[in-house]
């Protein structure tokens, strides 16, 4: 075979790859701000992670931007160009996954500076948040390594977070009849459905992976049909 | 090609029999399918079908094809794409013989046109050059012919019948998608239409005398991007009524007109799928390192 060709086109499409995979760090960062906040009922921490969001939205709009222009400029086919089309749902995931805490934090000033919290859901939805973190990256890892059994591995973390989210529902039933405590406890239950959203955007992104490599979209998991 | 068993072929040692003769003839055959040209409204065939079996392809000593097997499957359009020195014009000449006009070349293997042996000892070499047309990297029409008589030059060398020559340019140059730019200019010369049209004019000249198959090597690479998308456009449309066959190095024109592509590299046949596999998904490695652009 002749030598190697087009090499400014690969390394940029390698460039833009660990740029989309960058915006992960940006969402492991956002979420963890976003948990602080939770955890310590911190408005403006919460609000800089408002404010911030316009990084990950800026990542998602430079990185998609210059993968159409590959696609417009250098045609890209096979494992190329499956890679881009991944990239850019890597991207909405990233993006989802930015709006997701920004939908958190502009909860946190609803509950007051000193709201009725219950530890033990405060406490649960901090362990959501840092299983959803360990998700973060491992999806990231899975994409950068082309690991797909790390990728499937993620369908077992996502399942520890949704029993965590599913705890928290039972504890939100359970908080008693204060009004003031329910109202918490619903908005705290809406935080835990973010943080599982984010979880199963991981988990997206590790159906990705699997694309990339195998050339064949599956879903892990149908979530109209529930393992039986 | 060894083989030395007779094989009738009327359309071979009549050149032009008329339809309703044709329809009556016994034995194998080939070229004349009886089929209109597509203006004449031409029902899909189903014949045209190419089979390769351990083609083989020399240059003197240097072996160019390496024992391909393969079927141009008929109202398909099959892309051969691979890098320079491939074999893949070389594959594509074979098919219609024109292979052993080059001194010291010479194929092996079978090459069968609806199951006929093409290099039967029987076989007219005219009468294959008449079923499998082909059409040339650069436009090549006749320069001192008018428009008409370029187109009808192969039927006048079949010996059609005069009084049906105009009638089958005109459906040839419908059928090539360029009746309406030049039929207010046929008697002109065909060499002063444009690149595009005089590749559509040689394209007309191939379909008028009514081929099972058409090769096309490289057909767009001296055209401008308007021009290769109409010869596409053509293409899309042809294969309802002629099986093509077309080599090409751009892999976007590949991906664009063909329904099957087959990777050729080293004189050897590496990869044969859908297109859309073959560009999205290849099963062989060396397909991918090639359609990525990293080598080539």
């Amino acid at each position: 075979m002749a030598s190697e060709t087009r090499t400014q086109y690969q390394e940029e499409l390698e460039r833009l790859e660990t740029s989309a995979l960058g915006g992960l760090d940006l969402v492991n960062s956002a979420l963890e701000r976003t948990l602080e906040a939770v955890e310590h009922q911190d408005v403006e921490l919460a609000q800089l992670v408002v404010a911030d969001d316009d990084r990950i939205d800026g990542r998602y709009l430079e990185v998609h931007q210059a993968l159409i222009t590959l696609l417009a400029t250098q045609s890209p086919v096979a494992t190329d160009l499956r890679l881009i089309s991944a990239l850019l749902h890597v991207l909405k995931n990233v993006e989802r996954m930015g709006d997701q805490c920004v939908n958190i934090c502009k909860m946190i000033p609803l509950s007051g500076n000193e709201p009725p919290a219950d530890p033990e859901m405060v406490k649960l939805i901090l362990s959501m948040g840092g299983q959803t973190k360990t998700l973060i990256g491992q999806a990231k890892r899975a994409f950068a390594g082309r690991d797909v059994e790390l990728a499937h591995d993620l369908v077992r973390q996502d399942d520890v977070v949704d029993n965590l989210n599913r705890e928290c529902f039972r504890l939100a039933l359970e908080i008693g009849d204060d009004a003031d405590r329910r109202e918490w406890a619903m908005t705290m239950l809406l935080g835990a459905r973010a943080i599982e959203r984010i979880a199963d955007n991981a988990v997206d992104i590790g159906e990705q992976v699997a694309f990339v490599v195998t050339g064949l979209f599956r879903e892990f998991e149908d979530a109209s049909r529930p393992a039986g | 090609m060894d083989s030395t068993e007779s094989v009738e072929s009327p359309a071979m040692t009549e050149p032009n029999p008329e339809p309703q003769a044709r329809a009556e003839q016994k034995g194998p055959t080939i070229a004349i399918s009886g089929v209109g040209s597509p203006a004449a409204g031409r029902k899909r065939r189903g014949i045209g079908n190419v089979q390769l079996k351990g083609l083989g392809a020399y240059y003197g000593t240097n072996h160019a094809v390496r024992g391909v097997s393969l079927e141009f499957g008929s109202e398909k359009v099959t892309a051969i794409i691979g890098p320079s020195g491939c074999g893949k014009s070389t594959m594509v000449r074979c098919i219609n013989r024109m292979h052993e006009e080059i001194p010291g070349a010479r194929a092996e293997g079978e090459v069968l046109l609806d199951g006929l042996d093409l290099y039967d000892s029987a076989i007219d070499v005219v009468a294959v050059r008449r079923a499998v047309g082909m059409v040339f990297q650069k436009p090549n029409p006749f320069p001192t012919m008018s428009v008409i008589d370029n187109v009808t030059a192969g039927l006048r060398l079949t010996g059609a019948p005069r009084g049906e020559l105009e009638d089958r340019g005109r459906e040839a140059l419908v059928g090539a998608g360029l009746w309406d730019e030049v039929k207010d200019r046929l008697k002109g010369p065909g060499a002063g239409l444009s690149g595009g049209q005089q590749q559509r004019l040689c394209i007309a000249r191939a379909l008028a005398v009514e081929p099972e198959v058409l090769l096309m090597d490289e057909p767009c690479s001296a055209l401008d991007p308007v021009a290769t998308l109409k010869i596409e456009e053509l293409i899309g449309e042809l294969k309802q009524w002629v099986t093509i066959v077309i080599v090409t190095h751009n892999m976007q024109q590949a991906a664009r007109v063909a329904d099957t592509t087959v990777f050729m590299l080293n004189g050897e046949l590496v990869e044969v799928g859908a297109t859309d596999k073959v560009f999205t998904n290849p099963d062989d490695d060396r397909t991918e390192q090639y359609v990525t652009g990293k080598f080539g």
